[in-house]
């Protein structure tokens, strides 16, 4: 049985698969005909679950309705991820190329990672119109993930190679284009998989802030109030359906390209440190400033070069106008500290209850295998179901509560933590285990010796991971379900017209996540610096 | 190659710090390849050997003293096309096939493929790859990748060539054909050879002149000339000369 399992046997090889495909096929069986009954029955939140079979009826009743929906949302999405994802791999480029330049750029990287796109979503809808703020909502959830995928898999190139191109009097150039384009093929393709589901949830989202009739976010709005739990379901799988079918479409070209690009030996060599401005200073200050000033300047472009109305479109002057030097702004002060009050503490909680299960399940998943093998396909899947299908099924299954806001963020941490975790451990090398056990260490003590010591830098990577979706899942229940906290404050200014709000809220929330995260790498520097360890990607 | 280049290292001095150590890998190494000699570099592991290798191709910049090649900076050497390299690692890119690693260089240079095409097919039947011209490097064996690595250097006929242990992995069989082979490659071409080697047979079978190291401080400790008349033949192995020069290298080695 176990050669079945490792493939070692070409015909037990084949058997394996059929039984690992069989298995999965018998547990979504199972899946199913459970949900059917507690569906039939309205036995969970007094019918919130509907069965999957009414879901599918009424999916059917309103076929009518999908095609224009689904098309609008497309729409935007794929130019936006087309647009954003090009950029991504151009800008990834230019870093690679330019470490000054990626300096300079690492406040608007930071600035677009953590951006809570629901709170730049109204913003868009004021500045630009018809299908633009889609696509450039769409194209900003790309940007990161890509743009890091292309860094990463353009710095970690095989050194030796490098070494050929440039002893032939190769450049920067040169290398670039013979080695490291080609072979940070299979990491960009991976980014792409992510940015999908992404583009998806970033078309919908820019939906939410107004404006157009079409889109799966329009008609998720509008059957919000229809306590039509069986659309809701019928919106967010199709939803998904339309990111899930975009991971794999990636996923496929990837396993294509993997295949010949791995190195052939193991490279021995440390790429060399890129430190741009050296030892220089002055030249340091001049480039962190910098990196502060340029989300500024283009932020005050971006507001001067579309030409709308001053009282529309705000400069970081009107923001800071508008919280402290207006007659209403002790007033603005004061709701907005009363909304940070609210968002803050749940975000918090939820985020760190969220990592603390998926640390304990990943390192846990060490001493049973089955665990991470029964988990992780779970876990992916819910990486590719955009955010926003699942949030108004988890407002139907919990209520308008505190405990839906908590749930959501569990749960947006919860897994992009877990998939980072199980995969950071299970690269522990296998002989860095053997050790411990070769001398005859208990399961616990070989965990305590080298799993959760192995797992702490993927433990700060998913931290920083997941600062800004947690704000975001936040904000977004806030904003549908409970009326608290910041983004309850922008869906309500949006409907006050309060514009000097809006912007402020935007960028208030910005600042969180980026000081959130902030925060995380200092911490993350100091106790990785201290074990001498290093930081993961 | 028409013009004949010779190599030049005058007191050159390179220390590494790597996380707070500083390693003096090379420390006053002076040494002159005539044009068309052929010089065999041999001493222990991290004596500094691949690092008079980087900097002869500019790979590295050295503290202190010059290194030419040809009377001109390595950088300018190498983007003209001068120099072939094996490293000691056979580097091919994995997603090339054997054929289009051996065309890495001219891809480099900006040469023209199509005019290298024949030159490509003889050096792959050369090398004893023959069939494998579309095979993927990890398709092969450690030797064979090695043997692509060989090809790969002599693909722009250069007229000055380092080979970095480039027979490492293949069997003393296969070594002695290799050995041969370059012999004739390089009394055809007439280029200037500098080959690392820990094989002491094979640097005396070789070369002209045997640069012997020592580490810490990686350092010159003696050069040995071979005064065995060319071309040399596989009864010279059994050539009594040649195993006493064979053990004066060893203790110069070992002492
Ligand atoms: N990039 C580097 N950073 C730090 N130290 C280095 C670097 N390159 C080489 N060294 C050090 O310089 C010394 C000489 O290295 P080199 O590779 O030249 O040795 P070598 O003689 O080629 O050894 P071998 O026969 O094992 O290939 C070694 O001590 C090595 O650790
Ligand atoms: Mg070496």
């Amino acid at each position: 049985m176990a050669d079945a399992v490792d493939g070692s046997l070409a015909d037990g090889g084949r058997r394996g698969w059929a039984i690992r495909h069989w298995a999965g096929l018998r547990n979504g069986v199972v899946i199913l005909v459970v949900w059917e009954f507690l569906g039939r029955f309205g036995l969970v939140a007094g019918g919130a679950l509907p069965a999957p079979s009414a879901i599918l009826a009424r999916f059917w009743l309103d076929r009518g309705d999908y095609p224009e929906h689904v098309v609008a949302t497309l729409w935007g999405a794929s130019a936006g991820f087309l647009i954003g994802n090009a950029i991504a791999v151009l800008a990834g480029m230019l870093f690679v190329l330019s470490p000054v330049a990626s300096r300079l750029s690492r406040g608007i990287n930071i600035a677009i990672f953590s951006v809570p796109s629901i709170a730049i979503s109204p913003i868009l809808v004021l500045t630009l119109s018809g299908m633009a703020p889609r696509i450039v909502l769409a194209a900003i959830s790309c940007y990161f993930v890509t743009m890091t995928a292309t860094v990463i898999g353009l710095t970690q190139i095989d050194q030796r190679t490098a070494d050929v191109i440039r002893a032939y009097g190769g450049g920067r150039w040169k290398v670039m284009r013979l080695v490291r384009l080609r072979s940070a093929m299979p990491v960009i393709l991976g980014g792409l998989q992510v940015a999908a589901p992404n583009a998806v949830l970033g078309a919908i989202l820019a939906e939410f802030g107004g404006g157009g009739r079409w889109g799966l976010g329009n008609y998720l709005l509008g059957s919000l109030g229809r306590a039509d739990p069986a659309r809701l379901w019928g919106i967010g799988l199709v939803a998904t359906a339309i990111a899930g079918l975009a991971y794999l479409v990636f996923a496929l070209i990837s396993q294509r390209v993997t295949g010949a690009s791995r190195a052939v030996t193991v490279t021995t060599s440390v790429p060399p440190l890129r430190a741009a401005g050296g030892d220089n200073t002055v030249a340091k200050v001049l480039l962190v400033a910098g990196s502060i000033a340029l989300p500024l300047i283009l932020w005050w472009v971006f507001v001067k070069a579309l030409g709308v109305p001053e009282l529309i479109a705000r400069t970081p002057y009107g923001v800071f106008e508008h919280l402290f030097l207006l007659d209403s702004s002790p007033a603005a002060r004061a709701k907005l500290l009363q909304a940070l009050a609210q968002t803050l503490p749940i975000t918090l909680v939820g985020m760190a209850a969220g990592l603390a299960a998926a640390f304990l399940l990943a390192v846990s998943s060490r001493l049973y295998p089955g665990v991470t093998r029964a988990f992780m396909p779970i876990a992916l899947f819910t990486q590719t179901m955009p955010l926003i299908a699942t949030i108004p099924l988890l407002v139907l299954l919990l209520g308008r509560g505190w405990s839906v806001t908590l749930w959501i963020t569990i749960s947006v941490t919860f897994f992009p933590a877990f998939i980072t975790l199980a995969q950071g451990i299970s690269m522990v090398p296998r002989a860095a285990l053997d050790v411990p056990r070769a001398y005859g260490a208990s399961a616990w003590k070989e965990m305590r010796l080298v799993s959760i010591p192995a797992s702490l830098p993927y433990l700060f990577a998913a931290t920083r991971l997941t600062v800004p979706r947690a704000l975001l899942g936040v904000m977004i229940a806030e904003w549908l379900a409970t009326g608290k906290g910041l983004g309850n404050l922008l869906n309500q200014s949006r409907g006050y017209l309060d514009y000097g709000m809006i912007w402020t809220v935007a960028t208030v929330s910005v600042l969180v996540s980026i000081a959130f995260y902030q925060l995380v790498v200092v911490a993350e520097r100091r106790v990785l610096g201290r074990l001498g360890m290093q930081t993961a990607e | 190659m028409s013009a004949q280049r010779g190599i030049r290292i005058d007191n050159v001095s390179k220390t590494f710090s790597a996380r707070g150590k500083r390693i003096e890998a090379l420390k006053n190494v002076s040494l002159d390849c005539a044009p068309g000699s052929f010089t065999a570099l041999i001493g222990p592991s991290g004596c500094g050997k691949s690092t008079i290798l980087r900097l002869a191709l500019g790979l590295e910049v050295a503290d202190t003293g010059s290194v030419e090649i040809g009377g001109e900076a390595p950088r300018n050497a190498t983007s003209a096309g001068v120099t072939g390299v094996a490293f000691q690692d056979a580097a091919l890119l994995p997603w090339r096939s054997v054929e289009a690693n051996l065309a890495l260089p001219l891809d480099v240079l900006g040469l023209e493929r199509a005019r290298y095409a024949g030159k490509i097919a003889s050096l792959i039947e050369l090398v004893g790859l023959a069939g494998f011209e579309k095979a993927l490097p990890g398709e092969l064996s450690g030797g064979m990748r090695q043997r692509v690595a060989i090809a790969r250097a002599l693909v722009t006929d250069p007229s000055v060539l380092f080979l970095d242990e480039p027979f490492g992995a293949l069997d003393q069989i296969l070594r002695r054909q290799m050995n041969i082979e370059l012999q004739r490659i390089w009394t055809e071409t007439k280029a200037t050879a500098l080959l690392v080697t820990h094989g002491i047979d094979e640097a005396v079978f070789l070369a002209d002149k045997v640069v012997v190291m020592q580490s810490r401080p990686g350092r010159i400790a003696r050069v040995i000339d071979v005064p065995f008349e060319r071309p040399r033949r596989t009864n010279l192995f059994s050539d009594p000369r040649f195993h006493a020069l064979n053990d004066e290298i060893a203790t110069v080695l070992h002492g």
